[in-house]
């Protein structure tokens, strides 16, 4: 079997590599028999990866320990579904899992999108590209079929940190985003390389680039999650290189979403354009290695971990190529408009996206900077969560200002009656909240900030929600109708609103953070400790077995004031097979208004407990925001009735003229 | 250049320069060294009393009081190692073999660790320790 697993590896990378030369030659040449040829090497690799990926599969639900990757990431007690999940858990498989996806993605673009014939062959050639580095990895340095002199009778096991659904969110959309942006990003080089620069090639991937940030999105929202039930320190950000590694392309690649707006619109920001996506790509890459080394968090260099050089080298090919490319084209690429005014909705478009690049290039210095600060000083110095911190929170508020200014501003050049129009009742919502934050005794200046800004941006989306419906019932529908139908109607505008609608709950859930509290207490069953209006009571320990581990469980009855409200069982876990390394499992009771988080710190022989409470505000917020994010997403995904294109596209010429 | 693109300029010359500052006096802030074991020992005398933070393995042999809180462990980088002394949320991952960060200061004698991240070697390394 194994045998057969590292032929299809090893074919997979000769067809790519077949592929990517046909469809140079066949374009080069205009042969439209290697171009079909190489139409056929996609669905040819994407054929021979989910061989591989069968194969890998089988053997480890048939445990097959004498496969290495198998032994290492599986045992005989794991469940049905983290067997499978062992497909992404360790470095080969999840680099099986992120080509064979790309395969799967470039297949789909052959098969459905054959009518952009011109870009086609170039789009291929850089899906075959792609999949060359990532086979070639498959083949040479990182096998999934390596197999050990003896099977072991039992493998090492899942570590139980993963053993937790996050394992079925948290990777899956996070390279189902990674790899997304492969497709855009071909389309952008074919554009380049056929010269035809128009907005074709953006408007051919909006939907995969839509799609692509949706998955994105969920990744880094999932693992927020995920961290924050899982990891049981009470956040869910900390900065570190990986999460950095899955927050870099989502920045870049929001800000590509947006200014690709503006070429549809504006025909300008060409060459920002496609810096931007190659940009993404190029951290998409990035992120794939630090994901799977996670090199920077340990003080080794790249150099140690031997994927580092090739990782560094297919960057440098990427960057080296697309730019290239970019620069020779410059000539072509003049923008048809011109920016009139500070005030308008292209400068707003402008500033959004200076900040989440400002945001992108902030985020990504304080990850590397261990390693520039060893180039140039000879010692490794980092940056921890302050430097981060201390960026980005200012960053994050002018975003949400521009937020809330953009969608209202006027193209060209806003007037004064445009704005005392759209802004007045908006702007007297957020100083209103600000004043009556600060009356009601808050005292952090950024978190009253983003409250009251949070405040602006919601009252500018929903006025412009409610003019849209107004309009509509002025037609004779009546109101509710009204506003279902300008949804409907226009689905990319308000979608997105939608979308931003969540973003404000979310940057209103991280500034809840500033007022968490936190507490820590030893106690022996019957003693209380009070953090805020809670007061819990330690009852005692229990213990009992389950099917694959030893519970240990605190029982601590929680009261607010007098009345008992809830009762909290944070447990620690001794898993079969990893008993070296107790789980300890949080108890979270959420509210709207808040989390308590109760973390079992350690238990003493007597059974006295030592615990960390924690009482983190507004986090339902942050889920609930995420939510509206991605329904927000599949409102603007969602493709529009012919009726309603046909329309639009009047409407479009109408305005033109 | 026209106006218009005079004033872009500005508005975007002021953003950079903000956030320039903004991440000087951040990095100011929160700069420690990074090092391993023996980097660590080389430069002892020099660095005691700043932030680091260290990486290392754990050996075996730790010493836990739960109820306290309490942690003491030795790491290493293979060949020199540097005991440590913690108190605190003690991550999952954290066993000994396993690769840790500790941020606190070294006194010569004993690393005084603040914060203790954990990772498992070979593993799945998405995520942090903790705290």
């Amino acid at each position: 079997m194994s045998e057969l697993g590292n032929l299809s590896i090893a074919l997979a990378a000769l067809v790519s590599a077949y592929g990517l030369v046909a469809a140079l030659l066949g374009a080069g040449l205009r042969r439209a028999d290697l171009q079909h040829s190489a139409r056929n090497a996609v669905y040819a690799v994407f054929l021979l990866l989910s061989v591989a990926s069968g194969i890998l599969l089988y053997q480890a639900l048939t445990r097959d320990f004498g496969n290495a990757y198998v032994a290492s990431y599986s045992s005989r007690d794991l469940g049905f579904w983290y067997t499978v999940s062992v497909w992404w858990a360790g470095q080969a498989g999840s680099l099986l899992f992120w080509a064979w996806l790309l395969a799967g993605f470039g297949a789909v673009v052959v098969w459905r999108q054959a009518g952009y014939r011109e870009l086609m062959p170039y789009i291929i050639a850089t899906v075959m590209g792609v999949s060359v580095f990532f086979t070639l990895l498959l083949a040479v340095v990182s096998s999934p079929f390596a197999r050990l002199a003896f099977a072991p009778p039992d493998g090492q096991g899942l570590n139980p940190l993963l053993q937790n659904p996050g394992m079925f969110f948290h990777p899956p959309t996070q390279y189902l985003g990674y790899v997304g942006f492969t497709i855009p990003f071909a389309f952008a080089i074919a554009a380049m390389a056929t010269k035809r620069l128009d907005d074709e090639w953006i408007r051919a991937t909006r939907r995969w680039t839509l799609a692509s940030w949706f998955f994105l999105t969920l990744g880094v929202l999932f693992g927020m999650q995920w961290a924050y039930v899982e990891l049981g320190w009470g956040g869910y950000w900390a900065w570190d290189p990986v999460e950095n590694a899955s927050l870099l392309p989502w920045l870049t690649g929001t800000a590509f979403l947006h200014s690709v707006m503006i070429q549809e619109k504006r025909d300008m920001l060409k060459v920002w354009n496609l810096v931007l996506i190659v940009l993404t790509f190029g951290l998409v890459i990035f992120g794939t290695f630090l994901t799977r080394s996670g090199v920077l968090s340990s003080v080794h260099s790249f150099a140690l971990s031997s994927m580092g050089p090739l990782f560094f080298a297919f960057i440098a090919v990427i960057l080296i190529v697309s730019f290239t490319l970019l620069a020779l084209r410059l000539p072509w690429l003049k923008s048809a408009g011109d920016l009139d005014s500070l005030v308008s909705r292209e400068s707003s478009f402008l500033f959004n996206n200076l900040i989440l690049v400002g945001a992108a290039f902030s985020v990504f210095l304080g990850t590397i900077f261990p390693m520039i600060s060893e180039a140039v000083r000879g010692v490794k110095i980092s940056v921890g969560a302050p430097f981060f911190n201390q960026v980005n929170v200012p960053i994050g508020l002018a975003l949400l200002l521009v937020m809330g200014l953009c969608p209202l501003l006027a193209w060209r050049k806003a007037s004064l009656a445009n704005l005392s129009r759209n802004f007045l009742f908006p702007g007297a919502l957020g100083l209103l909240t600000a004043v009556g934050l600060i009356v009601a005794g808050l005292r952090q200046p950024v978190a009253v900030t983003a409250f009251a800004l949070s405040a602006f941006v919601t009252a500018t989306i929903l006025l412009d929600f409610h003019r849209g419906a107004m309009v509509r019932r002025g037609h004779g529908e009546p109101y509710p109708l009204a506003l279902g139908r300008l949804v409907l109607r226009n689905r990319r505008r308000y979608g997105g609103y939608v979308v931003h609608l969540g973003v404000i709950l979310l940057f209103a859930g991280m500034a809840g953070s500033a007022f968490s509290s936190q507490q820590e207490a030893v106690l022996r069953p019957g003693q209380t400790v009070t953090i805020n209006q809670y007061t819990l009571r330690y009852e005692g320990i229990s213990q009992y077995p389950t099917q694959s581990a030893m519970v240990t469980a605190a029982t601590l009855t929680v009261f607010n004031g007098r009345e008992p409200i809830a009762v909290m069982n944070p447990q620690r876990n001794i898993h079969r097979g990893h008993e070296e390394q107790p789980m300890t499992e949080v108890a979270i009771r959420s509210t709207m208004m808040e989390d308590l988080y109760v973390i079992l710190a350690g238990i003493g022989e007597d059974g006295t407990a030592n615990f960390k409470v924690i009482v983190n505000p507004l986090m339902m917020w942050m889920w609930i925001g995420g939510v509206l994010m991605s329904l927000g997403t599949v409102v603007a995904f969602w493709p529009e009735r012919r009726e309603a294109l046909r329309a639009r596209a009047r409407y479009l010429v109408g305005a033109e003229a | 250049m026209s106006r218009g693109k005079k004033k872009f300029a500005i508005a975007i010359a002021v953003f950079v320069l903000a956030s320039a500052y903004l991440a000087y006096s951040g990095a100011r802030g929160s700069m420690a060294y990074y090092l391993t074991v023996g980097e660590l020992l080389d430069r002892a005398p020099a660095i005691t009393g700043s932030s680091v933070r260290l990486n290392g393995k754990v050996l075996p042999g730790v010493d836990w009081d739960q109820v306290s809180g309490r942690l003491a462990f030795t790491v290493t980088d293979g060949s020199r190692q540097i005991p440590v002394a913690y108190r605190g949320v003690v991550p999952d991952a954290f066993k000994p073999g396993a690769e840790v960060v500790v941020e606190g200061t070294y006194d010569g004698k004993t690393f005084t660790a603040t914060r203790l991240f954990a990772k498992c070697p070979s593993k799945f390394e998405a995520k942090p320790g903790g705290v």
